[in-house]
C-alpha cells in the first residue's frame, strides 16, 4: 500500500506521458524504416534496418527546404508586424484618452470571437485584386492585426502603475517616450509571450495558407505537408518523413526553450483573463 | 523622447519637433488615435472588411470574370435547401459536440494530474512538457500521424485496438466513426494549451484553502466540486470560448485525415464552403456558407458568453 502511495504517481505520470507521445515516436520511427517494414503485419517497431531513403526522396524531388525558408519568412514577418502594429494600439487602448476609445475596443472584443479564416472567399478575392496572391505579404497580412495580441497587451500595460508614466511625463517625456522608455521594459515578458504564441500561430497557419499559396515553391510547409500527401496517398514512407522533418524545428526550438514557450503560453492563456 | 540627444538635431527640425509636441499636448485626443491606427487599418482591411465583403459576394451569382448578377439571397434558399449543406451542419455540432468536452475534460485531467502531483515530484516538467508538445505541431503534422496510426490493417493503433477488440470499429473508413476519430486526433492536438491554462489558474488558487478544506474533513471529490472547479471558472470560460470557436472551424484535420469521407460522413462546413468555393466556383454559395458559420460561431460563443457570464472576465 505504502508503495502504491510513493510510487503510483510516477506511474500514472509517466505512463500517460510516454502514452502521449507514442504518435511522435511512430512518426520517426515510420519516417527511417524500409517501405517493407512500414507495411508489415503485425506494425514492427524495431525496424529490419534504418535507412534514411524517404529523407533523401524527400530533399531530392520536393522543394522542402524552400518550403522550410518560405514557412520561416511569413512566420517571422507576422510576428515582427504584429508586435509593431499592436503595442502601440495597445498602449493608445489602455493608457491615452480618446474620444471613442472604449467604443472601439468593444467591438474589437466581438471580433475576437470571430475567426477570420472563416472568410477565406472575400480574402481570396481582395487578394486577388492587391495581386498578393502567391506572395508572403498576401498570407502574412491577415494574420497580423490579431485581436487577442492587442488584448493580452492592454491586459498587461493597464497594470503598470500610473505614477511611473506620472514621473517620465513630468521630466517631459511624450507618449512615445513613455512608451519606449517606460512601458516597454517593464514588458518584455508578455511582450515574449505574445511573440512566442503569434509565431507558432503563423507557423502553423493552415487553412488561409493553403488557399492563398497554390505555386509549390511559394507554400509554407504546414500545405507543402498536404501536397505531399495528396500527392502519394500511400507512399507513407515519404509522407511521413515529411512531417517529422516539417516538426523537427519545432522539437529542437521546444527542447531548447522549453521553459520559456511554456512560461509564454501560460501567460498566452491566462493573460487575456487578466 | 526629448530625454537624450536634443542638441544633437538641427534647429528647424527640433523647432518642428516641439509645435508637434504642443499640437499633441493641446489636442491628446488626436494622438491616441494615431497610436491606434496602423492596427486598426490593418484590421479594418484584413478582418472587418472581409466580413462586410462576404455578405455582399453572398447577395451575388459570383463570377468576376464574365460579371456578377445580384441575386438577393438566392444563395442562401438554395443552401438551405441542399441535403449536403445540412449534413454539413450536423456534422459540425456532432464534431463539436465530442471534440470540445474531450479537449476540455483531457486538458483539465493533465492540469489537476500535473498540479496535484507534480510538487515535490522530479521529473515534472518532463511530463508537462510531452502533454503540452503536440500543440506546437501544425494541424497536416497531427492529421498526417493520426492518419497513419488509424491506417486499416497496418495503423498501429488500428492494430493493436482490432486485435484486442475484434469487434472494434475501423475508424476512418466507417461513416459513424469518421469524426470520433477526428476529435480524437484534434484531443491530442490541443489538450496541451488547455492544461497550461487550468494549470495557470490552480496555481492561483490560496493554498490556505486546501488546508482549511482538509481540516474540515474533505474528500478530494468534494474538493475538486466546491472548490477547484468554481475558483477555477475563468480559465474554464476562456478554455471554452476558444475551444469552441476552434472546434466550429475545424478544417485542416478532416481534409486531410478522411477528405470529408467515406462518402459525406465527416464533412463539416468549413469543408463544405472549401468544395464549394473552389472546386465547384461556386463563390457566391461558398460565401452564404461562410457567413452561416460565422454567424453560428458568433451566436454560439456569444450565448456561451452571455449565459456563462464571460463578459467579466474580458474586461
Amino acid at each position: 500500500m505504502k508503495w502504491i502511495k510513493r510510487y503510483g504517481p510516477y506511474l500514472v505520470l509517466y505512463g500517460v506521458a510516454f502514452l502521449w507521445i507514442i504518435p511522435i515516436l511512430w512518426m520517426a520511427d515510420t519516417a527511417f524504416k524500409p517501405t517493407r517494414d512500414i507495411f508489415s503485419i503485425p506494425p514492427k517497431w524495431i525496424p529490419s534496418h534504418f535507412t534514411t531513403e524517404h529523407v533523401e526522396r524527400l530533399f531530392a524531388e520536393w522543394p522542402f527546404a524552400r518550403w522550410l525558408l518560405n514557412s520561416l519568412v511569413v512566420a517571422s514577418f507576422v510576428t515582427l508586424g504584429s508586435l509593431v502594429v499592436s503595442v502601440p494600439a495597445a498602449f493608445s487602448f489602455s493608457r491615452l484618452r480618446w474620444r471613442g476609445r472604449d467604443a472601439v475596443f468593444m467591438f474589437l472584443l466581438v471580433f475576437m470571437l470571430l475567426p477570420w479564416q472563416v472568410n477565406v472567399i472575400p480574402l481570396f478575392f481582395m487578394m486577388t485584386k492587391f495581386r498578393f496572391l502567391n506572395t508572403y505579404q498576401g498570407v502574412a497580412l491577415p494574420m497580423i492585426a490579431m485581436p487577442i495580441g492587442v488584448f493580452l497587451l492592454r491586459q498587461f500595460f493597464i497594470n503598470i502603475p500610473r505614477d511611473l508614466e506620472d514621473a517620465a511625463r513630468i521630466d517631459g517625456c511624450s507618449s512615445l517616450g513613455v512608451l519606449l522608455r517606460v512601458i516597454l521594459p517593464l514588458s518584455k515578458p508578455v511582450l515574449a509571450a505574445f511573440g512566442v504564441y503569434i509565431f507558432n500561430y503563423a507557423w502553423n497557419e493552415f487553412f488561409w495558407s493553403m488557399i492563398c499559396l497554390r505555386k509549390p515553391q511559394m507554400v509554407t510547409l504546414p500545405v507543402g505537408l498536404k501536397i505531399l500527401q495528396g500527392a502519394f496517398e500511400i507512399d507513407y514512407g515519404l509522407i511521413l518523413a515529411g512531417a517529422f522533418m516539417a516538426s523537427l524545428p519545432s522539437l529542437m526550438v521546444f527542447l531548447l526553450l522549453r521553459r520559456q514557450i511554456i512560461r509564454g503560453f501560460t501567460l498566452a492563456g491566462s493573460g487575456v483573463k487578466g | 523622447m526629448g530625454l537624450k540627444g536634443r542638441g544633437a538635431i538641427p534647429a528647424p527640425f527640433s523647432k518642428m519637433r516641439k509645435r508637434i509636441g504642443r499640437f499633441f499636448y493641446r489636442h491628446p485626443g488626436v494622438e491616441g488615435f494615431l497610436f491606434a491606427l496602423p492596427y486598426m487599418a490593418l484590421w479594418a482591411v484584413f478582418l472587418a472588411w472581409p466580413v462586410v465583403y462576404g455578405i455582399y459576394i453572398s447577395l451575388f451569382d459570383w463570377d468576376p470574370l464574365r460579371g456578377s448578377r445580384f441575386v438577393g439571397l438566392a444563395n442562401y434558399l438554395e443552401l438551405f435547401r441542399e441535403p449536403r449543406f445540412w449534413n454539413a451542419v450536423t456534422n459540425t455540432f456532432k464534431f463539436a459536440g465530442m471534440a470540445i468536452p474531450l479537449i476540455l475534460g483531457l486538458g483539465l485531467v493533465f492540469a489537476l494530474m500535473v498540479w496535484g502531483w507534480g510538487r515535490k515530484r522530479r521529473g515534472i516538467v518532463v511530463v508537462q512538457a510531452s502533454l503540452f508538445f503536440p500543440y506546437l505541431l501544425t494541424v497536416s503534422i497531427v492529421a498526417i500521424v493520426w492518419k497513419w496510426l488509424l491506417e486499416r490493417d497496418v495503423g498501429l493503433f488500428q492494430h493493436f485496438l482490432s486485435s484486442v477488440l475484434p469487434s472494434a470499429p475501423v475508424f476512418l473508413t466507417e461513416p459513424a466513426w469518421a469524426l470520433p476519430a477526428i476529435a480524437i486526433a484534434t484531443a491530442w492536438w490541443l489538450a496541451g494549451y488547455r492544461m497550461l491554462v487550468f494549470q495557470a489558474g490552480l496555481e492561483e488558487i490560496p493554498v490556505e484553502l486546501f488546508e482549511s478544506a482538509e481540516i474540515d474533513g474533505a474528500l478530494p471529490y468534494h474538493k475538486l466540486v466546491h472548490l477547484i472547479l468554481p475558483l477555477l471558472k475563468p480559465s474554464l470560460l476562456f478554455a471554452l470560448v476558444l475551444t469552441t470557436i476552434s472546434a466550429f472551424r475545424t478544417f485542416g484535420q478532416v481534409l486531410i485525415m478522411t477528405e470529408g469521407g467515406p462518402g459525406w460522413a465527416s464533412e463539416v462546413l468549413a469543408l463544405y464552403l472549401y468544395r464549394v468555393g473552389f472546386d465547384y466556383f461556386d463563390i457566391g454559395k461558398a460565401a452564404a456558407s461562410g457567413v452561416v458559420l460565422l454567424f453560428l460561431i458568433l451566436v454560439i460563443t456569444l450565448l456561451g458568453v452571455r449565459i456563462l457570464g464571460l463578459k467579466s472576465e474580458l474586461q
